[in-house]
């Protein structure tokens, strides 16, 4: 793709890289606090204690307590498992999905093409938070299953990213020459076409693993993903609510948790890169 | 144009009616119906079956469907089971509250945003302009309930300028709604003015740098006369697209926001409707929301082919 926004690029790269360091950084913590919290000197995040509720911050609770005697800091640090957890599988689904459908869209042409990347159309338009919504209440919240559909609600985009960056190198020197070397479609999917997009790849599905992140802990937020009393930064925000004008911290720490997750990756996320694309 | 119009109105009645039909199929195809939501899951066999036929629910699904569109026709929306009301009933007064919320929180953000994409396009390397943008990515990055509540902590927690949440019922006359739409409707339009304005933004910042901008600049045209004239109607087109989107959006996507203020509005109908698994309510929404994007949609496209000339002579967008 053509670098438009070339020109700004020589005063905009050492800010950037000083900001994607920090990024990294934070993402990195998160990703390892999330693997490795079972093995802090925590308090248990789900023992309720009726003698110390809605206390501020102590010496015995860092980040004091919630309604039901709970330790805030124990469940802020555990409450990125399930969100975490499930957007990284999800979008690794979404990413597989995607990268399927759009070299095969890509490779095939013709008919093919055209009715994969209709239905693509048509679940971009789908109202992502609603499907969850009714999928979380009929069907069920099990983890599998919100990850399934959040793969599959999320898959699109990346597909048609994957079929647009395969078209633009399927008509390259070296694919013409891997077909007359007698290389088969698999094999140029494999050894030519992926090595080529997997920066854009890459992007894109780090970008979808933010909106999956969103869209889950929205949910719970809504009382439609992770059930209590298991801890997880949008439920908790949703039941500190209700006495936040006698303990803030509840709802505080699992918001700084979340933003922070949030705004580290998308500052890792090369968004120039992408708006060019689309 | 008047063609236009009348093809392009066709074209949304029947992508409407589609649309209708597999909403009505993908919700009937969920497993569990009204009577397993209202009965629970320990409801016997017998009251089940009993509860089905009241309601009409032991039907083939294409019997029901076509009574469901022949009722749509007379204006009947259908009926709740879990709350014993018509579905228009419980919609009207939470209408009207949807309309109150998406109206304060146009006036506060499309204006705005519109005349700061335009500001900050036209010096899109100044500093100001990269922080505003950046600022506005951060808006759109953070979840909607993360935003909502930190307005809340701040703006009537810690420095009490507005009412906190308190609970109004849905039917309140407007005036003692007023004081509980303004927490929501901030937020709403905050999200919604760092939608429009990085459009705007983008937009005019492509346009002033195009060929006929300076043509206009060297032939010694004012430069307020080149942003009214030449850089507005060519810049407008993709943010009156956007304002479409985020307008319907205002009306029926408000899920979280309505949830975190308590706000009686369309959107924390839905989130109880789901949660109950009240299908005849839900369908209405979906409904009410689909018909709400499809008129947004043609009201832009119908807006842009008079802004654009080139897109009226099918010259298509640059």
């Amino acid at each position: 793709m053509t670098a438009v926004n070339a020109a700004p690029a020589a005063t905009a790269v050492p800010w950037r890289r000083r900001w994607v360091s920090v990024g990294a950084i934070v993402v990195a913590a998160h990703l390892l606090l999330a693997v490795f919290v079972p093995l802090l000197p925590l308090q248990s995040p789900t023992a309720q204690d009726a003698t110390a509720v809605l206390q501020g911050m102590s010496r015995s609770h860092w980040l004091g307590t919630d309604d039901l005697g709970r330790d805030v800091l124990s469940r802020t640090l555990w409450g990125g498992r399930p969100s975490i957890g499930i957007a990284f599988g999800a979008a690794l689904l979404a990413a597989l999905l995607g990268v399927l459908i759009g070299t095969a869209a890509a490779l095939a042409g013709g008919w093919l093409d055209d009715v994969l990347m209709r239905i693509n159309d048509v679940l971009l338009a789908l109202p992502s938070l609603l499907v969850l919504m009714l999928v979380a209440s009929f069907i069920g919240r099990q983890p599998v299953v919100l990850m399934a559909t959040l793969a599959v609600m999320y898959a699109p985009p990346i597909a048609r990213l994957v079929r647009g960056a395969t078209l633009g190198v399927l008509g390259r020197d070296f694919v013409v020459a891997a077909r007359l070397r007698g290389a088969g479609s698999g094999e140029i999917v494999v050894r030519e076409v992926l090595p080529n997009i997997r920066g854009v790849v890459i992007t894109e599905v780090a970008m979808q693993f933010s909106w999956i992140l969103l869209a889950f802990s929205s949910l719970s937020f809504l009382g439609l993903g992770t059930a209590p009393p298991t801890p997880e930064w949008g439920l908790m925000v949703a039941g500190a609510r209700t006495y936040i004008t006698v303990n803030a911290l509840p709802l505080v720490a699992p918001m700084v948790m979340l933003a922070s997750l949030v705004l580290a990756v998308n500052s890792l996320i090369d968004r120039s890169a992408l708006e060019d694309r689309q | 144009m008047t063609g236009y119009v009348l093809r392009r109105a066709a074209l949304s009645v029947g992508v409407f009616v589609v649309m209708a039909v597999l909403t009505y199929l993908g919700v009937a195809a969920l497993p569990g119906d009204a009577c397993t939501a209202l009965l629970g899951k320990f409801a016997t066999a017998e009251r089940l079956a009993q509860c089905r036929a009241e309601h009409g629910l032991d039907a083939p699904v294409l019997q029901r469907l076509g009574d469901w569109m022949a009722g749509l026709l007379r204006g009947d929306l259908g009926y709740s089971v879990k709350r014993s009301a018509p579905v228009g009933e419980l919609m009207v007064p939470r209408i009207r509250n949807a309309l109150l919320l998406a109206g304060v929180a146009s006036l506060l953000a499309f204006p705005a945003a519109i005349a700061v994409g335009l500001a900050t396009g036209r010096r899109e390397q100044s500093k100001v302009s990269r922080t505003v943008d950046r600022a506005a990515l951060v808006a759109m990055t953070l979840p909607e309930f993360v935003t909502a509540s930190v307005l809340w902590l701040v703006l009537s927690v810690w420095l009490p300028l507005l009412p906190a949440v308190t609970v109004v019922s849905s039917d309140d006359s407007i005036v003692d709604l007023l004081p509980n739409v303004w927490l929501p409707a901030i937020t709403l339009a905050v999200l919604v003015f760092a939608h429009v304005m990085r459009s705007m933004r983008a937009s005019v910042s492509a346009t002033s740098q195009r060929p006929f901008a300076d043509a206009a600049r060297l032939r010694g045209v004012a430069e307020a006369t080149v942003v009214r004239r030449h850089i507005l109607p060519a810049a407008l087109p993709p943010t009156v697209n956007v304002v479409a989107v985020t307008a319907a959006w205002l009306l029926t996507g408000t899920f979280v926001v309505e949830v975190v203020f308590n706000y009686p509005g369309l959107g924390r109908l839905a989130v109880d409707a789901i949660a109950d698994r009240d299908t005849d309510l839900i369908l209405a929404l979906t409904l009410l929301g689909l018909a709400v994007f499809i008129v947004a949609s043609f009201l832009a496209d119908t807006v842009i082919r008079l802004l654009d000339p080139r897109v009226r002579a099918g010259v298509g967008r640059a």
